[in-house]
């Protein structure tokens, strides 16, 4: 067995095993946590205010709007432009079709996938630098949150590196970061992919209960 | 009319040629290629190639037209109905024994030469030590657009030095595998962080180009050598150095865009020879800016004490201001930086 296969093949599967099930098991054991009983009268919906609290955060406060814009746009061109390559380039989608899934959907033309790419390469960036330009974030940043970013770089750009196609030992490297990314994300801040819809959530709801905006 | 007829004359002689390779090429083919016993190899002082393919017509002159274009001139335009070109030769002689053999030093001897300096020099301390006060310089969003700029040119100058360099500095050394692998690697990162490098400079451009036009006190940190080996030298938000340094990243870098674009779609120029001439000009300009980039990397961090802040944080120390930009610091102050330093 060569090494892509191995991180193709076993590796692969245990990586992904281990991040659907540790994924599932931090999001199982953050909802049974529940919440305080709330004995005071409910003044609004507070499942309204689940729905309203994360729909709202997709949209800046006027006043913080320009303060953020860096940040904003860097957020959505990093999330958005890695989605689309992650599920529509053409190498990742044959891949899922023939070691997981068993389906295809189509893909991006070459010109759309690239696009994608240096999007959300110039998201992820921005949102590092600006992670150590401002003496705030700086401080309140700790090692998982440059891990995760770096990680997740250095899977972007082995993915990029790779994209010739002309050598084995480029796509290992990049699916062997796929793997180490797939085990590192449930037990890091990478999670926020997932709970950012429960803390958003959570927050709206209180709001919401006592008929406030979130 | 004469044109075609010559364009026609050369078709026939490459159809010749054809034929005759041909009709040797099968022979041989057939048989071993061994060549007999009492075989010699002259040398007749001739480049390699077919000889003596038309008999008693001189094949200096079939090569002649074969190859077309003029070897003085570089630029000239290839004549109509030529099979060959000299200048796809030039541009290879150019890249082999001047770019690749000579440019790829230029980092080194800066890296040398600010090391000297820094042994002989040390770092530039504040004559006044640290205030404990700070001047905010740089907003949040140009600390971002100037790291952001950093980050995109270190990934493209990594990968350019190594399509550029890794034949004759890796290849030798780690082997042609390794050199194919980081090569092939290399040039599909380059190419898609080009266009991030084009959005990079923009962002630049249009967050630093206000303090960044020379002015008449320019003149003064010229004479003065910029303070490096003594003395004050006024400035104002940036001195010389810093615009120089400014105009060279947004000039090198439009000649790198420029030329980079031509190569990522060639396509757009009708004309190989300006393909050639991008190859050249975007080594030369990337090459330069690289190794510019040291030197403001220096200055930047163990060069001049308390300068990282202004990136970093944002704010640098008033006593600092005061020494290295002096007419800024009076002009968001409204203090006379000589009598507070006095």
């Amino acid at each position: 067995m060569s090494f892509l296969d191995l991180v193709e093949g076993p590796m692969f599967y245990i990586a992904a095993t281990i991040f659907v099930a540790a994924g599932l098991w931090r999001l199982i054991g953050i909802i049974r946590i529940g919440r305080k009983p709330d004995i005071s009268p409910a003044k609004g919906s507070a499942t309204g205010g689940f729905i309203k609290g994360n729909l709202r955060h997709f949209f800046p406060r006027g006043i913080f709007a320009r303060r953020t814009m860096v940040h904003i746009l860097g957020g959505y061109g990093f999330h958005i432009g890695l989605f689309v390559l992650v599920f529509f380039g053409a190498y990742h989608i044959e891949f899922l079709d023939q070691r997981l899934l068993g389906f295809s959907w189509p893909a991006l033309p070459r010109w759309g996938f690239l696009l994608a790419a240096e999007i959300a390469f110039i998201g992820l960036i921005v949102l590092w630098v600006r992670r150590i330009s401002d003496p705030v974030m700086r401080l309140i940043s700790d090692k998982d949150d440059h891990i995760g970013s770096w990680l997740t770089f250095l899977v972007m750009l082995s993915g990029a590196f790779a994209m010739e196609q002309a050598h084995d030992s480029l796509r290992a490297t990049h699916m062997l970061l796929v793997n180490i990314w797939l085990i590192y994300f449930p037990f890091s801040r990478l999670m926020h992919a997932f709970t950012v819809v429960l803390s958003r959530g959570n927050s709206g709801a209180t709001y919401g209960r006592k008929g406030m905006n979130p | 009319m004469q044109t075609h007829f010559h364009m026609i004359r050369n078709y026939l002689r490459l159809g010749v040629l054809m034929l005759l390779l041909a009709a040797f090429a099968a022979p041989l083919a057939a048989q071993s290629v061994r060549p007999p016993g009492n075989a010699v190899n002259l040398d007749d002082g001739r480049e390699e190639g077919p000889s003596n393919t038309l008999g008693d017509v001189s094949d200096t002159q079939l090569w002649d037209n074969f190859r077309g274009g003029d070897p003085a001139d570089f630029l000239a335009a290839a004549p109509e109905g030529q099979l060959m070109t000299t200048t796809g030769q030039q541009w290879r002689l150019i890249r082999e024994q001047y770019i690749r053999k000579y440019l790829g030093w230029l980092p080194l001897v800066v890296i040398g030469l600010l090391a000297v300096f820094y042994l002989i020099r040390g770092p530039m301390k504040i004559s006044a030590g640290r205030s404990g006060k700070t001047l905010p310089r740089f907003t949040l969003s140009a600390r971002v657009a100037h790291w952001f700029m950093a980050a995109v040119f270190i990934i493209l100058g990594v990968t350019g030095m190594i399509i550029l360099l890794g034949r004759p500095l890796i290849g030798p050394y780690l082997g042609l595998e390794v050199n194919s692998v980081l090569s092939s690697a290399s040039l599909q990162g380059h190419n898609l962080f080009g266009p991030v490098f084009i959005f990079a400079l923009i962002w630049l451009f249009i967050k630093f180009v206000r303090g960044n036009f020379f002015q008449m006190v320019d003149l003064k940190w010229i004479f003065k050598l910029g303070g490096f080996f003594g003395g004050h030298v006024s400035s104002r938000q940036f001195n010389f150095g810093e615009k120089s340094w400014f105009w060279m990243v947004i000039l090198g870098g439009i000649l790198v865009s420029v030329t980079g674009v031509i190569m990522l779609f060639p396509g757009l120029v009708d004309d190989i020879r300006w393909l050639q001439l991008s190859t050249i000009l975007h080594a030369l300009g990337a090459v330069v800016l690289i190794a510019v980039a040291f030197g403001h990397i220096y200055v930047g961090s163990i060069g001049m004490e308390g300068s990282i802040d202004s990136m970093l944080k944002g704010e640098v120390d008033e006593n600092w201001a005061k020494e290295h930009h002096d007419l800024w610091y009076e002009e968001v102050t409204g203090k006379s930086a000589k009598e507070e330093t006095l």
